[in-house]
């Protein structure tokens, strides 16, 4: 198919540049890094083709090849894995953040992993203690993952490959209810960081440069702990009843004591019990014991309450912050 | 940026020496930076290809000479793109481009491209993958021109 074409012949020795300079700037897009792209170390190769006829019949030409190496572009993000602040309790220890680091570059490279606790912009700094590559699960486990040294074992990353990197912290003991805590973990290409555009030649994969890419070769997100603490106050109460109807403790008058529970804070607590002597002088009435207006026998058993014959336990378990919870019981006077 | 040229240069630069048999093509390609300067104006420059990074912008500029004492009838000039470049635009030069690795050929516009689902689309600048140009005027002796187009390194 023949078209008309709008160039061609001696008039056409000299393009109307202003109007390709217009064309260009129109066009011009800042160099976007894709992912990965085409791998570092290959070759571009151009070649265009004429055919003609002379007189003779066609003839057909090539043109000079141009090759060009594909240098390295250096690129890498930190992301996040956490959705939200992870729950963590004043002194504990071995608290985990999670991160993707992906490479998007497109060569080969090694990423040096840091953190920075002392970002800012929160209440306190968790101490890290280590950082963990995992083996792939997603899922922080010591014994499968892989300890992090610096320089003994950057993780090495294809072009668009990504790895997770478990942070591992200590949430100091003086910290309170609501604190935040924020990690950053920054990665940076082992070839090395810099401007955009900034050039290590030579040192690409395929024998090319390197080149620094949007991201400047390194990349940092923050991951943040929230304390989430619990506190737990107990109020007792005592009231008394005898046959006369009046609240004097003479012998033979009942004491029905009530222990109110009451956990505060955003966490929970776990493995509350409530557990309580029978004061001397008095005889605990027999299945006396409620929780929650609920009746509990005596014997140790499936349900929450036992009196062992000195002394009741109500069993309450884990509680979370803003719940209470009531025990009852009644003593008669010897 | 010493190694920068800008664009009129590249467009009036010699291009390589031209073959023998008469009619002649020469292929060069340059990467098209953008730099502001201190003005904060922009300024679009063509440099050497020593470094090409993914993103990168390439200008590709094919030069022809008619060195022979014959007229050049029917002067097709064919350019396979690169499969690591996508086709971005050839300026005001109008080529005919190929979708389909130059079985078909069209004006970008008027092409189309089949999806998985059967139905068909309109072409992008990514689809292309072939470019030509097809003189309707023989190329006179001694006459000479260029043709330009731009790609995204992949």
């Amino acid at each position: 198919m023949m078209m008309k074409a709008p160039v061609g012949g001696a008039k056409h020795r000299l393009l109307p540049s202003c109007s390709i300079l217009a064309v260009i700037a129109a066009l011009a897009l800042p160099a976007q890094a894709e992912a990965a792209g085409t791998r570092a170390g290959s070759t571009i190769s151009n070649t265009a083709s004429a055919s003609f006829d002379t007189g003779g019949g066609t003839t057909t030409i090539d043109s000079n090849q141009v090759d060009l190496l594909v240098d390295e572009l250096l690129d890498v993000t930190v992301a996040s894995n956490n959705p939200a602040d992870v729950p963590t309790t004043p002194g504990a220890t071995a608290q985990v953040l999670s991160f993707s680091v992906t490479n998007n570059g497109n060569g080969v490279e090694s990423f040096a992993l840091s953190t920075v606790a002392n970002v800012g912009g929160d209440d306190y700094d968790p101490t890290v203690t280590q950082l963990y590559i995992d083996n792939g699960d997603g899922v922080f486990d010591p014994a499968t993952d892989t300890l992090y040294i610096p320089g003994t074992n950057d993780p090495e990353l294809e072009p668009d490959e990504s790895v997770t990197i478990f942070v591992v912290a200590t949430t100091p003991g003086s910290v309170v209810d609501g604190n935040r805590g924020i990690v950053s973990l920054i990665a940076a290409a082992v070839t090395g960081t810099g401007a955009p555009g900034t050039a290590f030649p030579g040192r690409g994969e395929g024998g090319g440069d390197a080149v620094v890419g949007a991201t400047g070769a390194d990349g940092t997100d923050n991951g943040a702990f929230v304390v989430s603490a619990a506190t737990v106050t107990l109020v007792k109460s005592a009231v008394v009843t005898n046959t006369l109807g009046t609240a004097d403790p003479i012998p033979g008058a009942t004491i029905t004591y009530t222990i109110v529970a009451t956990v505060a804070g955003s966490g929970s607590v776990s493995g509350l019990a409530i557990a309580d002597n029978i004061p001397a002088n008095t005889s605990y009435v027999a299945g006396s014991m409620t929780l929650g207006g609920t009746p509990l026998s005596d014997p140790a058993d499936a349900d929450a309450g036992d009196f062992n014959g000195t002394r009741i336990n109500v069993v309450l378990g884990t509680v979370a912050g803003g719940q209470t919870r009531t025990v009852t019981f009644r003593t008669t006077i010897d | 940026m010493r190694k920068a040229l800008i664009l009129l240069f590249a467009v009036l630069m010699p291009g390589q020496v031209l073959a023998a048999n008469h009619v002649a093509l020469a292929n060069d390609v340059f990467v098209e930076r953008v730099t502001t300067d201190t003005q904060g104006k922009q300024r679009i420059l063509l440099e050497e290809p020593k470094v090409v990074v993914p993103g990168d912008r390439l200008v590709f500029v094919l030069n022809y000479r008619n060195a022979g004492a014959q007229p050049a009838d029917k002067f097709v000039i064919t350019n396979p793109l690169p499969d690591a470049v996508r086709f971005a635009d050839a300026g005001d030069t109008r080529p005919l481009v190929s979708v389909d690795g130059g079985q078909g050929w069209g004006r970008l516009d008027e092409l189309t491209v089949a999806q998985p689902d059967g139905t068909r689309r309109p072409a992008q600048p990514a689809d292309v993958t072939h470019l030509r140009w097809a003189f309707q005027k023989p190329i006179p002796a001694g006459a000479s021109g260029k043709l330009m187009f731009r790609g995204v390194v992949k």
